[in-house]
């Protein structure tokens, strides 16, 4: 009864985010166009032939990742932001209890997360000739560096919302987070571009998950105290 | 809160031990070999400085979980003393870092997993005080404060231990682990001054974090007086 009930109405926040982020659009717009400009710049100043072939795998990942990295920065903040602008969060905090928002709030990031994957992945090895030999590496890594990267950056979002809100301290508090994840996915990304074997992803994937799933348990026992503050 | 009789003679004590650490390790401490003349003598002082910016790391995390518990504001103030002299020691032990680099390796930074570390450590400490400026109320700075502050130290650990080891670094490594047995590779005289510098630098440590929160509970205690 207790756990249906936590999880529908987490699903539940995350039906009202869908929903609401359909009829704005904030964050979408602020994501895909700050990804699709970088990627329009990335393309148009390096392209498929403006790097040496040994450098490729390696320039190519941390490219990748710095593109979705930045774009990421520029909408995921919004997510608990947008309530205390709105001055919703007090209903919010009446209406659910702190981990069903947490897991619908983190829900929704993971959604907008993979959908930027989903569009800039492709067109990216496509404008830049990125050619990944294991295909199933990539997406994993993609998958598991997606989740943990919303993890950490939903935490930081209902840090920051309670604190002055701007989008700079967002950046601020999250960069320090995140590198040792961005380390990892662009060594996965690297690995599943290099090689054809699943298993070459695997050291970078299990510092992944490792580190996804320690910032997951750590989320869990700390937003009560974000939230209800 | 005036200072005890026992609380002169550890400080007294201190003194002298710190000066004693120097004078060994500028003049007793034997040449290290594969080392330029005498760059290899900035250890006692760059390894301690790294362990105590660890150290209040840890102590700050100690206070911060004791704020959420509790929410008294001199363990607020605990942390905050506790992340200030680590920023403090994270940079010294850049410094020194560096000065070491340039003679050893030409080059005062070239992005060792190490030095990146260190770098990643100032940036959290860093964003620590960059958000306690951004909140006003005290009550609700000190909880995101803190949570931050925990969230951060999970993933040091990622950052610390594990980065540095799995990606080529050129950082001289004083312990060397293998096999389930863990050896200093070092000289067992130079390994002395190396800990009896570590024990030195952390009693410094406690001796300024005693006087950052004497401070705090002057200042708390003149608000109420104040407030009275």
């Amino acid at each position: 009864m207790q756990r249906s009930s936590l999880l529908a109405e987490s699903l539940a926040i995350l039906g009202k985010e869908v929903a609401s982020e359909l009829r704005r659009r904030v964050a979408l717009n602020a994501i895909g166009l700050f990804a699709v400009t970088t990627l329009v710049a990335v393309a148009y100043q390096i392209g498929p032939y403006g790097l040496a072939e040994q450098d490729r795998p390696f320039l190519l990942s941390a490219l990748l990742w710095i593109i979705l990295f930045f774009a990421a920065t520029a909408g995921l903040a919004r997510v608990f932001v947008k309530e205390e602008d709105a001055h919703t969060a007090k209903a919010l905090r009446l209406a659910a209890r702190p981990l069903a928002v947490l897991y619908g709030k983190l829900l929704f990031n993971l959604v907008l997360l993979l959908a930027l994957e989903v569009i800039i992945v492709p067109l990216y090895c496509a404008l830049m000739g990125f050619a990944v030999r294991s295909v199933a590496g990539l997406i994993l890594v993609m998958a598991a560096g997606g989740a943990a990267f919303a993890v950490t950056s939903t935490f930081v979002a209902a840090i920051i919302a309670r604190a002055s809100g701007s989008n700079a301290l967002f950046a601020i508090l999250a960069l320090p987070l995140l590198l040792p994840l961005l380390v990892a996915v662009i060594a996965g990304t690297r690995a599943a571009a290099g090689s054809m074997e699943l298993a070459a992803v695997l050291p970078a994937l299990r510092a992944i998950v490792s580190l996804g799933g320690v910032t997951m348990v750590t989320a869990v026992f700390l937003f009560p105290v974000v939230w209800r503050d | 809160m005036t200072e005890k009789t026992w609380q002169k003679g550890l400080k007294w004590l201190l003194g002298v031990w710190l000066t004693g650490v120097t004078a060994a390790a500028l003049l007793w401490a034997p040449p290290a070999a594969g080392f330029q003349g005498d760059s290899f003598r900035i250890v006692f002082f760059h390894v301690p400085q790294a362990w105590v910016a660890v150290l209040a790391f840890c102590v700050n995390l100690v206070a911060s979980l004791r704020y959420l518990r509790g929410r008294r504001p001199l363990d607020d103030a605990r942390a905050t003393a506790a992340a200030r002299l680590g920023l403090l020691f994270a940079i010294l032990a850049t410094i020194t870092g560096s000065i070491f680099a340039k003679i050893e390796w030409g080059m005062f930074w070239n992005w060792d997993p190490r030095e990146t570390s260190i770098v990643i450590l100032l940036l959290i400490y860093a964003a620590y005080f960059a958000l306690r400026q951004a909140v006003a109320d005290e009550e609700r700075r000190g909880a995101l404060a803190a949570a931050y502050a925990i969230f951060a130290f999970v993933t040091m650990p990622f950052l610390i231990f594990v980065v540095p080891r799995v990606y080529a670094s050129l950082h001289p490594n004083l312990v060397e682990a293998a096999r389930g047995t863990v050896r200093f590779k070092m000289d067992p005289h130079m390994r002395m001054v190396l800990l009896a510098a570590l024990v030195g630098f952390s009693g410094l440590f406690t001796w300024l974090y005693t006087l950052e929160v004497r401070v705090a509970r002057l200042v708390a205690a003149r608000r109420a007086q104040e407030e009275a």
